[in-house]
């Protein structure tokens, strides 16, 4: 399996424990990720909001590249996912932005014809590599956890742009967390957002969002929480501290990041991991492995 | 099977549940069911619903955890998702009895807005004369005229759980409706105001857009705004957030954390001094050096091309 990678500034930047676990499970399932490394960033919502025009030319400048090596994406990332799947969709329902957008990137040499598709990591262990043959690879298999899911919004939501699962009630999560032998719970907000969008100006609002779902979760029993997306990590997880103490609750929920998850049940050493960079201890869950 | 949210404010102390076995067949909608258990089983059960036929917005309520039209939301689909399907009064409203809220409060954020046309006094002074709008003009104020203002969108708005002085998504679209109507009198007036009734209180959760009944995306159109009022010079913190954003990727094609946290959140930056230094010691404290990527020339080609582009 082959794809154009993009992994997201976050990825490359304060997560970046996600971009190198992303490294060793890829190596470990033989899944070559060719790095889209003159992509620019896909903005996170805020540069749609900056200048929406902008905002669909460079996002499609990225799926560009990728078509050109015929190539479809690979995301680490909801949050890009969501934008990038917004912009094809946009593109597709609307034939005047498409050929301003393609009139825009002639000027670059590139060409956007819209056949390339763009795929979360958890997209892609489920419909490329099957989850089957993801079990048959789990040699520490997670049997003594419970985990939380936590899908957060732009994996879902808007559906019509997303199309993989139905955002009512997904699953994808949940199925990867059976297949790696662990438990799966259902808590209140697992499909909520984590607050990050709004974490640098309404902080109080942020914190109390993210606590709430992080207790949530706690109370049902989770040993820890599973994300897909780097932004609600820095969140859930980052910031949880501050936001607990901000609602008053003791949480001190470990989160981790997707290809962790799937890193830890195929044996790959923690270290490798990149749990040593995690602000909430990782130590018993670990111990519990 | 339904598990019904009961309350009756002259018995309950609290809200419970209660549950209903009902025969699930053909094209059974959720009203139809409650109907049915009304008629049948319980007349106490109380619910608001009119046309049935997805138009006066009577039938919203919390059908598994979203808000949905109960006369659009087909059982025979709810049912196999399920193991009972649960069906509780809207959020962000108090409770009156069982399934019906007081939607004050909803009505009251509307209002903030002010939505309605204000017009010209040329305007004023001949309504003899017809105003008309264009078909382009039109087709972005209509699709915003869809709504039914059944409070879908207010319920299920996450924000409005932590923050009430958020307005609410339809209260800021029905602002968008009257900022694109090129006859309104006042629309860079209406931007200026958003800020006090929590432009930049929405996350980007996309319920409303999801949620909606009519499809009208208020999300789309909160976005819009903000759009709007950045172009107008808007300095808040969330639009400083807009502004670093596009920066940072203007110079180096990619987020640049450190950045945005300074920019947005200026000498507010020390509340997060601790946390800063924690995650340096860990080794993943953003950094404010970036190097471009490779072809940026490409991206600030972009930026010239689409720089002032932007529409209502």
């Amino acid at each position: 399996m082959r794809y154009a990678y993009y992994p997201g500034c976050v990825a490359k930047g304060m997560a970046h424990e996600l971009f190198d676990s992303t490294s060793e499970v890829a190596k470990r399932l033989g899944t070559e990720l060719m790095e889209l490394t003159a992509a620019s960033c896909c903005g996170a919502g805020a540069q749609n909001e900056g200048n929406p025009l902008l905002n669909v030319v460079l996002n499609t400048r990225t799926l560009a590249q990728a078509e050109n090596q015929n190539l479809d994406v690979l995301t680490i990332c909801s949050t890009c996912q969501g934008v990038m799947c917004q912009v094809k969709k946009q593109l597709k329902e609307d034939s005047r932005l498409f050929s301003r957008t393609n009139e825009a990137l002639d000027k670059i040499g590139l060409q956007y014809k819209g056949k390339v598709r763009v795929k979360h990591l958890l997209w892609v262990l489920i419909e490329d590599y099957g989850l089957k043959k993801l079990e048959s690879q789990v040699t520490k298999p997670l049997t003594s956890f419970k985990v939380a899911p936590f899908y957060g919004c732009y994996i879902l939501r808007p559906p019509e742009a997303l199309e993989f699962e139905d955002h009512e009630k997904p699953r994808s999560l949940e199925d990867v967390i059976k297949a790696l032998g662990a438990e799966s719970l259902h808590f209140d907000g697992e499909t909520k957002c984590c607050g990050f969008p709004i974490l640098f100006f309404q902080r109080k609002t942020a914190f109390e969002m993210s606590s709430q779902y992080l207790n949530n979760a706690k109370q049902k029993g989770a040993d820890f929480m599973v994300t897909p997306c780097p932004l609600c990590h820095i969140s859930l997880e980052t910031y949880q501290k501050k936001a607990q103490k901000q609602a008053r609750i003791e949480t001190n929920l470990p989160v981790v990041h997707f290809s962790q998850l799937i890193g830890l049940a195929l044996g790959i050493k923690p270290e490798k991991l990149g749990f040593s960079k995690h602000m909430v201890s990782m130590l018993k869950v670990l111990r519990g492995l | 099977m339904f598990r019904i949210l009961r309350f009756n404010p002259e018995i309950d102390k609290k809200p419970h549940f209660d549950t209903f076995k009902v025969e699930i067949k053909g094209r059974m909608t959720v009203l139809d069911a409650l109907e049915n258990i009304k008629r049948e089983q319980d007349a106490s059960l109380t619910f608001r619903r009119s046309c049935r036929s997805g138009i006066c917005g009577s039938c919203v309520m919390r059908i598994n955890s979203l808000t949905k039209l109960a006369c659009k939301t087909w059982a025979t689909v709810e049912a196999p998702k399920h193991s009972a399907i649960l069906v509780e009064p809207m959020e962000n409203m108090p409770r009156i009895r069982d399934l019906v809220v007081d939607m004050g409060e909803f009505w009251r954020e509307i209002d903030r807005g002010k939505p309605w046309l204000i017009m010209d006094e040329t305007q004023a002074a001949d309504l003899t004369r017809e105003n008309l709008l264009t078909k382009e003009q039109l087709q972005v104020s209509s699709k915003l005229a869809d709504f039914i203002m059944c409070g879908a969108c207010f319920s299920d708005c996450i924000s409005r759980v932590f923050d009430k002085n958020f307005n609410g998504p339809a209260s800021l679209a029905k602002i968008h409706r009257f900022v694109a109507d090129p006859r309104d009198k006042d629309p860079l007036g209406r931007v200026g105001r958003l800020v006090e009734i929590g432009l930049w209180s929405c996350t980007h959760c996309y319920f409303c857009w999801s949620q909606c009944p009519r499809d009208v995306r208020p999300m789309a159109a909160i976005s819009t705004l903000r759009v709007l009022s950045v172009a107008k010079g808007d300095a808040s913190e969330g639009a400083r957030h807009v502004k670093a954003f596009m920066d940072s990727i203007c110079r180096t094609g990619l987020l640049n954390e450190a950045t945005l946290y300074l920019k947005t959140m200026r000498l507010d930056v020390l509340k997060d001094l601790d946390l800063m230094i924690r995650l340096a010691l860990k080794g993943k404290a953003p950094s404010p050096f970036r190097l471009p990527i490779p072809r940026i020339d490409e991206v600030r080609l972009m930026y010239r091309l689409m720089e002032g582009r932007v529409e209502k």
